[in-house]
């Protein structure tokens, strides 16, 4: 599906955050389009839930202005702002029946029962829980009480989405399914969805566009494939991909030309070419290196162990300096452990990063 | 039917038996006074004055000793009335105050919180008698002494350390999710409260109900220092009045039909509040 960007839903200009006298968030600047699927992503403590809780109004803004749909909306009630929230933890209302809960914004409101009855009934068929409208909380299954967190959120008919990690409290097999779940209803909804998540599987899958954070601070935003294939730094070349990507130390031999562990590579030429024989780290998925089966050109190396998982096989190996380097692999060569190989990299999948993590381009 | 499963069989008929049986004699032993007090509140005048056992009238039911529990004091309807107000009284300032003290010291942050906090809890630890008189002195200050109302005032005020720390514990249970969820679906202050959060901390409010109740209904030395005329005594008031007996003789059918009044309203309070108690309500709001 493409988004035609239409305008700014959701703006954040300079948003600064501190508990008492510490700053957890540290100036966050970010316009997210409407209709747009955004996915935080970051390590656990890094504020994405805070951030997210601020355009919700639940925390307030120490510094900085959110605007949603045009509206400065950083001092207003969390119920003016036109979002919905889903919680990690449901929260559903235990008191009240599955209806009672879908209609209960409906009903803060002043929404007519006529129109309640029939936006609760729109909800639970797009969510399939008409059945279970009677019911209490307490006597759903999980996954039926996170359709009901979700509907509470539909219903309201919101400008924006916001999730926090909402599958995180779902078993692996029922989070696949939720997942694409979620992605069906961005696409009938087209609203403007802000997700937060730990997970980059969740991230890659539904986003359409990737907030990366660390400590407070975005580190990258971009579409999946840019932030997987054309990462800024080492935090987000490490961070997103499994098995990660290999980050070997190096140096700058010459434009474009990096050596490690002994061997001379061509990395893309720069523009701002750091100084010829400055330290450098030098990046290459696992998927980007391959086995050579004869060749006596490529990188030595030593097996360490492998893992096969059916149709691919990581394997593990120790360079001639002794660095570290994970290799996925398709073929079915015979590999030992302890055998030694010789390995090459797909031309131009080679990234290089300078001395304080920031890439070289 | 095999050797083995009528054993079994036979093994669960006397365990039933014994669980049964030790059950009934349980039960027996916490019922037996409430019916020995009420059959002998229908004992007959001539019949008062009989060793306790058997309990049960001789010569035919007969309502003497409430006729008599009647003539004391202004009336057993007046005093009654007097203990009814003063009880549902204080049951209703003290759930209004505690919960919303409950829900602040829970929920908001500001200075000084745990220190007040411990001081409410630490007045628990004066022994009430101690500050009778300074009560009183205050009371009479104010203009409330021999009033109902100033009565109630004393026992909310010797119920309320209990009951903010029950209502901050019941708060406290209250996933914080769950009323931001409401604060996005537009419930706010007393809306917030009354719609939602209510409904989650009503065990903790019927203990306190039960609670604050049971104490203003039974209590005895505050009303009798407190209260000066006759139409405004209390029933615990009345009672000592009615034990005390007229010129030295005490009429114990009279006692037991006092008794037999003042259990009542504490048998109704309690079965009313008690289907509040519903176990695993907070199940399934989170996680
Ligand atoms: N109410 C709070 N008081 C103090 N510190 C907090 C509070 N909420 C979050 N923090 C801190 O802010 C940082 C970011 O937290 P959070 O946004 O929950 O992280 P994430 O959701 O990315 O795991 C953490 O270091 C956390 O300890
Ligand atoms: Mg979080």
């Amino acid at each position: 599906m493409t988004i035609v960007p239409t305008a700014a839903s959701v703006v954040l200009a300079d948003i600064r955050k501190s508990f008492g006298s510490l700053e957890v968030i540290h100036g966050i600047d970010l316009s997210v389009t409407e209709g747009e699927f955004v996915v935080f992503v970051g390590p656990s403590g890094c504020g994405k839930s805070t951030l997210l809780r601020m355009i919700a109004g639940l925390e307030e803004v120490t510094e900085g202005e959110i605007t949603i749909k045009g509206r400065d909306v950083t001092d207003l009630d969390p119920s003016e702002r036109g979002i919905a929230m889903v919680f990690q933890s449901y929260a559903l209302y235990p008191h009240m029946s599955v209806r009672e809960n879908l209609a209960f914004s409906l009903k803060m409101s002043r929404t007519s029962v006529a129109e309640i009855d029939r936006r609760v009934a729109q909800a639970s068929a797009v969510l399939k829980i008409d059945h279970l409208l009677d019911r209490r909380p307490g006597q759903l299954s999980g996954g039926q009480r996170q359709r009901v967190a979700i509907g509470r959120a539909i219903v309201r008919k919101p400008d924006v989405f916001l999730f926090d990690e909402p599958l995180s409290n779902l078993d692996a097999e029922l989070r696949v399914s939720m997942r694409i779940e979620l992605a069906r209803l961005h696409r009938e909804l087209g609203n403007t969805m802000i997700y937060v998540t730990h997970d980059q599987t969740e991230a890659m899958t539904l986003a359409d566009r990737i907030v990366i954070l660390r400590d407070g601070r975005i580190e990258q935003v971009g579409t999946p494939r840019q932030i997987y294939e054309d990462p800024a730094n080492t935090f987000v070349a490490g961070f997103i991909g499994s098995p990660r990507m290999n980050l070997l130390r190096g140096r700058w031999v010459g434009p474009g030309r990096v050596r490690v562990s002994g061997v001379e590579i061509d990395v893309p030429l720069s523009v701002a070419a750091p100084p010829e024989g400055s330290e450098v780290e030098y990046g290459i998925r696992p998927e980007h290196v391959e086995i050579d089966r004869n060749a006596r050109s490529g990188m030595p190396a030593t097996v360490e162990f492998s893992e096969y998982l059916g149709g691919t096989r990581y394997i593990y190996t120790r360079l001639t300096d002794g660095q570290n380097l994970t290799v996925e692999d398709r073929t079915d060569i015979a590999i030992e452990n302890g055998q030694s190989i010789s390995l090459s990299r797909h031309a131009g999948k080679s990234l290089a990063f300078d001395g304080n993590g920031g890439r070289i381009r | 039917m095999t050797m083995r499963s009528k054993r079994r069989a036979r093994r669960a008929f006397w365990i039933g038996i014994a669980y049964n049986g030790i059950g009934l004699g349980t039960a027996f032993f916490f019922l037996a006074p409430f019916f020995v007090g009420i059959l002998a509140s229908f004992r007959p005048s001539a019949e008062s004055g009989r060793p306790p056992l058997p309990p049960w009238p001789l010569t035919g039911f007969s309502f003497d000793a409430y006729r008599t529990l009647d003539g004391f004091g202004a009336g057993i309807w007046q005093h009654t009335i007097n203990s009814l107000i003063v009880s549902l009284g204080t049951v209703v300032l003290t759930v209004v105050v505690s919960v919303l003290a409950g829900y602040g010291f829970s929920r908001y942050r500001f200075p000084l919180k745990n220190v007040l906090f411990v001081l409410i809890i630490a007045t628990l630890m004066i022994p009430f008698q101690s500050i009778l008189t300074p009560l009183f002195i205050i009371l009479a200050k104010l203009g409330l002494n021999n009033s109902l109302f100033g009565l109630m005032l004393i026992y909310v005020t010797l119920q309320l350390p209990f009951s903010v720390f029950m209502m901050r514990n019941a708060f406290d249970a209250v996933p914080k999710e769950i009323e931001e969820a409401a604060r996005i679906d537009g419930a706010r202050d007393i809306k917030l409260l009354a719609r939602v959060l209510l409904p989650l901390v009503m065990p903790g409010v019927s203990t306190v109900s039960i609670f604050a109740f049971l104490n203003a209904w039974n209590e005895f030395l505050a009303a009798l220092v407190l209260l000066s005329s006759n139409g405004n005594y209390t029933l615990p008031v009345l009672m000592t009045a009615v034990r005390a007996g007229r010129l030295g003789a005490i009429d114990w059918g009279a006692v037991q039909a006092g008794v037999t009044v003042m259990i009542i309203p504490c048998l109704f309070v309690f079965l009313l509040l008690q289907r509040y108690y519903m176990r695993g309500l907070m199940a399934g709001a989170v996680k």
